[in-house]
């Protein structure tokens, strides 16, 4: 990780209305870095993932993608920074009008401007990866939540990005899917691929993490290793919120 | 919030006071027209377009010979003959009597022809020809209260019918002491009103009269006994003001036809087409009738639907935009076409747009009746969109797509899938609604109805087969509609 940063978030602020949800934020992402958000619901977590890929635009502050100020992306840059930025949501969000496998072609084609054949070829490869060929021709309506999860990834890496964004992936899962979108993830982090993952799942984070980075009340109050991080942590909220978690 | 509520109130305002200026502009630009080439023009054209009511035999009607159906009646003879002074052809446009007046003020008629009144009232707005046939004043009762009401003294206190606008109309209002007078927009609902007592007489012209007596034999008549100018109750034709030179032509037609008189012989013409079209009652002895209305009402409603659906989509495309004005626009338009009944619009197309651009009747009707169903289909497709689930557009956002390609791919086929329900049901009372075009003349099926109720002097039988048309055509397109819809819950 010796590369110059991908992204860089500085000073960052965000506002809805009065109410201040990030109040100031900073942090790196290098290349290859796998990256978990932690913190107690509220914290601003997810605003703060949605400022990455400007789903939200902030109100001060800067996110740099490679060195590039995001708030000053025209149109087309912005276009080209969500092909190379994945995202993954908490609730899916597969296209319930289009089969699975148009799901996964719609980008490629209308971005991209792939042929409609190399569309198919890579959707069906990808399918083929998160362990779903069978399912190219149904609608999501018909996938379990697990499989639903394992398809938006699909969607996401048919646009070959070099980061992806994760909202909370799981927690709209019954437990017992959780597990294989976590297997797919953990792929995804031994080929290199950069996240960001907001979650609650610590075994997935002290496994899979380059770095957690605890956030409460709009500020990022703690970065550290995963292990150094729960088994040792410095800020008294940490303290308090990972010996509640671990503690059940 | 509050500044956009006002820029948008403000836009509406604006809209409406251009409209307004729009209208009080035309007319007076209309008068300052001066030179009268009212007959040049009609010779440069070479026809003459009369506007008529046709349901009011004997005076004018419709009857269906071989599959055919054409206007007759003493009026249409005698604007044959008046042409044919001319060196002319005629042209017949018939429309809803409310609007024959109208037709002629705005151009879309060079004459009015329908048994018309030239009143005081009247001269304010049009020019008169010659009285061409003074048929005098009558009244029908029903048989049975023909010892109750011998003249017109017995009927004060009583409820007197007229058709509304007719000068029987204001002469029952003013010279029956007390009654109570009922207006309706056509002799053969007031006859029906008659017949079921809900009015005690009918005010009437006598050959009217005479006709009605003769076809029904429940029915019976009384003379008015008003005591009249004669300058007000015969019938005229009327003209657009400043017609002169076309009124003076017209005027040595009619001498010439009162010198020969002719309008007897025009009478007993219409009588005979009178038996013709009363000797077979039956509703399928006017079936053609009724398929050339539902051939119309199918059309008026399909190209609607369409036009409606397209225009509907860009008004709510157009409320979504980033651009205020366009918001602006789709907006007002909603309010305005929303705040406005239907049969304005309509006459308001027919008769507002045409002192600009001449568009003929069912084109009118077709564009009045898609721009009212656009703003309704706007706020169907709006409610459509909102329905959609906010993480479909932010993860076709993280994706990537232009807006445009996530509405088109994503949010349209979404809401549509959603409000499929409520744009069914537009579809269903569109097909219903644009029944109004009838007024402007539009030959659609509660056109066809009316004039087979004057045909056959049967007031409920038509009013029942219209009503079971209409059920099954949106019926059918009830039908329609659930398969397609079915075919959309199956495809998830």
């Amino acid at each position: 990780m010796q590369d110059k940063p991908l992204v860089e978030v500085k000073k960052l602020q965000k506002n809805y209305g009065d109410t201040q949800v990030l109040k100031e934020i900073d942090g790196t992402v290098m290349p290859g870095q796998v990256i978990c958000v932690i913190g107690p619901s509220g914290s601003g977590k997810s605003t703060f993932l949605r400022c990455l890929n400007m789903l939200e635009k902030p109100t001060a502050g800067q996110v740099l993608f490679e060195g590039k100020d995001t708030s000053k992306f025209s149109d087309e840059e912005l276009t080209v920074l969500r092909e190379r930025m994945g995202m993954v949501f908490q609730s899916f969000n597969l296209f319930p009008n289009l089969t699975v496998l148009d799901n996964l072609k719609l980008a490629p084609i209308r971005v991209k401007k792939m042929s409609d054949k190399d569309a198919e070829e890579e959707a069906r490869s990808l399918l083929k990866r998160v362990g779903l060929e069978e399912k190219a021709n149904v609608y999501p309506s018909s996938l379990s939540g697990g499989q639903a999860q394992r398809v938006a990834i699909a969607r996401a890496l048919a646009m070959d990005p070099e980061m992806l964004l994760f909202d909370e992936p799981t927690s709209a899962l019954d437990p017992e899917m959780v597990g294989e979108v976590l297997a797919v993830m953990k792929e995804l982090a031994e080929d290199g691929m950069t996240m960001v993952v907001v979650t609650h799942e610590m075994g997935f984070a002290r496994e899979v993490a380059n770095e957690v980075w605890f956030m409460a009340d709009g500020y990022i109050l703690e970065k550290n290793e995963p292990n150094e991080l729960f088994n040792h942590p410095q800020n008294p909220r940490a303290q308090d919120f990972i010996s509640k978690i671990i503690g059940n | 919030m509050k500044v956009k509520g006002r820029n948008i109130l403000l836009t509406i305002m604006t809209l409406c006071l251009s409209l307004l200026f729009l209208f009080t502009i035309q007319p007076t630009h209309h008068t300052a027209y001066a030179a009268d080439d009212s007959l040049q023009k009609i010779k440069d054209r070479g026809t003459i377009i009369m506007a008529t009511s046709p349901d009011y035999p004997p005076y004018e009607f419709q009857v269906s010979k071989n599959g055919k159906s054409r206007i007759v009646g003493m009026d249409v003879d005698i604007m044959k003959q008046v042409a044919k002074d001319l060196g002319v052809k005629l042209e017949i446009k018939s429309m809803s009597y409310d609007s024959v007046l109208v037709a002629v003020e705005t151009g879309k008629a060079d004459v009015a022809m329908s048994g018309i009144n030239p009143t005081a009232k009247r001269r304010q707005s049009v020019d008169f020809s010659e009285i061409y046939y003074n048929g005098g004043q009558s009244f029908l009762i029903n048989k049975t209260d023909i010892g109750k009401y011998k003249n017109k003294a017995a009927l004060a206190h009583k409820k007197i019918g007229a058709q509304t606008g007719t000068l029987q109309y204001n002469l029952a209002k003013s010279k029956i002491p007390g009654a109570t007078v009922k207006g309706m927009d056509k002799n053969t609902d007031l006859v029906l009103a008659l017949k079921t007592h809900k009015i005690d007489a009918l005010g009437i012209e006598t050959p009217s009269a005479e006709a009605y007596v003769k076809n029904d034999h429940d029915l019976a008549m009384i003379k008015s006994g008003y005591k009249l100018n004669k300058n007000e109750t015969g019938s005229a034709m009327a003209f657009r003001k400043g017609s002169g030179t076309l009124a003076a032509a017209v005027n040595k037609s009619i001498d010439k036809i009162k010198a020969k008189h002719l309008t007897t012989q025009y009478l007993a013409d219409a009588g005979k087409y009178m038996k013709v079209n009363t000797n077979n009652t039956s509703m399928i002895h006017y079936w053609n009738y009724f398929a050339k209305g539902i051939e119309y009402t199918l059309l008026i409603s399909a190209i609607s639907v369409i036009f409606g659906v397209l225009l509907g989509t860009i008004l709510a495309l157009m409320r979504f935009s980033k651009s205020k004005l366009l918001k602006a626009i789709s907006v007002a338009y909603v309010e305005f076409v929303r705040g406005t009944p239907l049969m304005v619009q309509v006459m308001f197309v027919y008769f507002g747009v045409g002192i600009i651009v001449n568009l003929p009747a069912l084109l009118s009707g077709i564009i009045a009746v898609s721009l009212n169903s656009g703003a309704y289909v706007e706020e169907i497709i709006r409610g459509g969109i909102n329905s959609v689930d906010k993480g479909q557009t932010e993860a076709s956002a993280s994706l990537g797509l232009a807006k445009s390609d996530t509405m088109r791919f994503v949010v349209l086929p979404q809401a549509l899938k959603n409000i499929w329900p409520a744009l069914g049901n537009e579809f269903v009372s569109l097909v219903k609604e644009s029944s109004i075009v009838s007024i402007i003349g539009v030959t659609d099926l509660i056109y066809q109805l009316n004039i087979v109720r004057a045909d056959t002097y049967r007031g409920v039988m038509p009013v029942f087969i219209a009503m079971c048309i209409y059920f099954v055509m949106t019926f059918i397109l009830t039908r329609v509609l659930n398969y397609f819809e079915g075919r959309m819950k199956h495809a998830r």
